[in-house]
């Protein structure tokens, strides 16, 4: 919850976000009346007399008053909630005042360490629609078999999947061994395991990479030999 | 070695097909098992006069022709099954160059041998794909060329272009490619097509002098030279339509690029210490070889198992190296076509030694045996359906990268059954050298060698052109030949034919 709090606290302008410890009974109700002065402007200000009395008992009937004038959804909640509920209130009416300029905000993407990261995969470009797809989806299922269906992704669909649990050559026309039979399908789906062992370790390893990966080269270092 | 007349000695040879022949035992003292060599008519002769050459009087105390290796090999401690001669063979330190021989590892006295592995320890050949065809290439050929060959130094003496320091080198020689893949420079899929998946597990750098260590660190992400290349090549001709697809070549005139290239300096250290030390082990434990550069020690002993971690750790850095130069190429692609290498599709097809001793499982005379392969000029060529083959290649066998000579061609094989049982999964590994350096450097001009270049189409850089004659395809013997008596013999199986368009080298 905590990080929750330091991210909107930051948001907002809070001068000391970092250390803001919402179980400290004292911090935690001057943030609220932070909250009010600079950022909600509910009350006028000398209605904000109760809150502002941070040290005094009478506070948390003035705290739960704010709540219900606020008509806050969270008012039966844990203190926590009903902050963070605030907080979010605060953020809501920040950005309204300003919607246009954050509109602009874009958000960075953090650099990404390994190599190669720019992919294009040319399938995002296919016009599922022109006749051409729908042709070459017909031939190609006719080829493999599939059946007949009105969207030619659902059959582009069909057809992947036959392809994936098929990665065999044509079987061989001439009158298969009994026993050579059997035991080539077992090779074959042991085969298909195997692939799908080694996507994974694949994919394991470029999670990694994603982390440690920071290849350099230095030119200066370079010298060609005789 | 026993001096014989020509004709004495071809009794102990004989050929058993067209592509094989054997070599009894007696052609060499103390032989424990039969040699044999796979040649066809063209190589046979090259073999043959080689001995007849080494036959004539006062030809004693020079090069040991190749059949002579192959023997002498034969009579290592502990061998089993054949001392097998690829159609490359050639003669070269201990053991010939093409040479592979297996030592049973529950033999205590079996020996393992730095020259059965090379100086170039995991010198080797990987291939990338892209989706590019050769007329994409044509108009910006000599750009891209130039801009390979200022990504990749080449040459003695170069230095890479990746910063390194002496930790980072440290545990790139413990974890292989699996440093690279972490620090970024390949892909998960690389490691995934790399001969033992580009690590090999008992690395341990501290069994590393300091020396090898200096002489490494600044030569990662460096070709070197010698008959070290890169190559922008295209697709020529395909065999077998399925296994090429299984490796994303769907086409003739695809553009590959190919690397091959070493250990550098750090290998050759590292052998070279190893020989010293195991020179005190043979007389500690009296191991008697015919041939004094067939120095070596048994495998269980200290001096053997230090080798074995010690030639580990320079196979990690030749991976790591290959894999440095794989990111450096995928660069300068991605830079001139101004496209991420994802979208070229630069995947590694695959990537194999030729020069590594490995720990692993044959069936010889009927049982199951672990054993030390010692594969010096050797690829290994697993069948299909092997454990310890990737996924994709499950259904084709082990992908086999034969690099051509400079300017000729390249070819991609694939293991087969026979191969598995015959040569413990062996085969070729190059064109092999027919002529010395010295003599190809007195034969040849390298002006010549150049302008022959120039005119097939074919963009060059070297780093030091007055040496191109050593690497001249008249220097070797014809690729074509020693693929297509593999081809024949079924030790493996042709899929396609690779062409050069531009040849970085030192």
């Amino acid at each position: 919850m905590s990080n929750i709090f330091k991210l909107k606290l930051s948001a907002l302008g809070h001068p000391n976000p970092e250390t803001f410890n919402c179980e400290d009974e004292k911090e935690y109700r001057s943030v609220v009346l932070w909250l009010e002065d600079q950022k909600i402007r509910h009350y006028k200000i000398e209605e904000r007399e109760g809150l502002r009395n941070i040290d005094d008992d009478a506070w948390i009937s003035a705290y739960n008053t704010y709540q219900n004038d606020l008509v806050s959804p969270v008012t039966e909640g844990t203190p926590n909630e009903q902050l963070n509920w605030l907080l979010s209130y605060a953020v809501r009416l920040e950005y309204a005042d300003n919607a246009e300029k954050y509109k602009e905000a874009k958000y960075e993407q953090p650099k990404q360490a390994a190599p190669n990261v720019v992919t294009s995969n040319p399938l995002d470009n296919l016009d599922f629609d022109c006749p051409a797809f729908k042709a070459g989806v017909e031939r190609i299922c006719t080829l493999a078999g599939v059946g007949p269906h009105l969207d030619p992704k659902f059959r582009l669909a069909a057809l992947a999947k036959i392809l994936n649990t098929k990665p065999h050559p044509d079987p061989p026309t001439t009158e298969a061994n009994i026993i050579q039979q059997p035991a080539d399908v077992l090779k074959l789906l042991f085969v298909q395991d195997l692939r799908e062992l080694q996507t994974t370790i694949n994919e394991a390893l470029v999670a990694v990479q994603t982390v440690t990966a920071d290849p350099r080269t230095d030119t200066k270092l370079g010298r060609v030999g005789r | 070695m026993v001096v014989r007349q020509y004709n004495e000695e071809l009794k102990y040879l004989e050929k058993i097909n067209p592509y094989c022949w054997k070599i009894k035992k007696g052609f060499q003292p103390n032989m424990n098992v039969e040699g044999v060599f796979y040649v066809n008519s063209t190589l046979e002769k090259l073999m043959l006069d080689e001995l007849k050459n080494s036959c004539r009087p006062g030809m004693t105390g020079g090069f040991l022709p190749g059949v002579k290796q192959i023997a002498n090999v034969a009579a290592l401690p502990g061998i089993v099954g054949r001392s097998v001669g690829l159609p490359d063979v050639h003669s070269g330190y201990g053991f010939a160059i093409g040479n592979m021989a297996a030592f049973d590892m529950s033999d205590p006295t079996s020996i393992v041998s730095p020259g059965g592995v090379g100086f170039d320890i995991n010198c080797g050949v990987r291939l990338l794909r892209t989706n590019l065809h050769e007329k994409d290439i044509k108009p910006i050929k000599e750009q891209l060329t130039q801009s390979l060959f200022d990504h990749i130094p080449v040459g003695v003496g170069s230095k890479g272009i990746i910063p390194m320091n002496a930790r980072d080198l440290e545990e790139a020689l413990e974890m292989g490619m699996d440093w690279s893949l972490r620090e970024g420079y390949v892909w998960a899929e690389d490691k995934e097509h790399c001969e033992e998946y580009g690590r090999m597990l008992n690395a341990d750098p501290s069994k590393v002098s300091l020396r090898s260590k200096k002489r490494g660190l600044p030569q990662l992400g460096t070709l070197g030279a010698g008959n070290h290349y890169a190559e922008i090549q295209v697709v020529d001709e395909v065999y077998d339509k399925y296994a090429a697809g299984k490796m994303g070549i769907d086409r003739i005139g695809q553009v590959c690029v190919m690397i091959h290239s070493g250990s550098r300096g750090f290998g050759h250290q590292v052998a070279t210490d190893a020989l010293v030390q195991m020179e005190k082990a043979m007389k500690r434990d009296q191991i008697e070889t015919n041939d004094r550069q067939l120095a070596c020690a048994r495998i269980h002993s200290v001096e053997g198992q230090d080798y074995l971690k010690a030639m580990a750790a320079a196979a990690n850095f030749a991976w790591v190296n290959r894999s440095s130069m794989t990111f450096l190429t995928r660069q300068a692609f991605a830079k001139q076509f101004k496209m991420a290498p994802d979208d070229l599709d630069m995947h590694l097809i695959y990537d194999v030694s030729h020069n590594i001793a490995k720990i692993e499982e044959h069936v010889v005379d009927g049982k199951v045996k672990t054993l030390l392969v010692h594969r010096k000029g050797s690829t290994r060529a697993f069948p299909p359906n092997h454990p310890l083959i990737p996924v994709d290649y499950q259904l084709t066998g082990q992908p086999v990268l034969i690099g051509g000579t400079m300017g000729t061609c390249s070819y991609v094989l694939t293991g087969t059954h026979q191969g598995m049982t015959e040569t413990f999964g062996s085969t070729c590994h190059g064109a092999g050298r027919a002529l010395s350096r010295a003599k190809s450097r007195r034969n040849l001009d390298y002006k010549d060698v150049l302008s022959k270049l120039e005119d097939l189409g074919i963009s060059i850089r070297v780093a030091s052109p007055k040496l191109v004659m050593e690497e001249a395809p008249e220097s070797y013997k014809n690729v074509t030949d020693v693929v297509n008596t593999c081809h024949a013999a079924g030790i493996s199986k042709k899929t396609f034919k690779l062409r050069p368009i531009a040849v970085i080298k030192g």
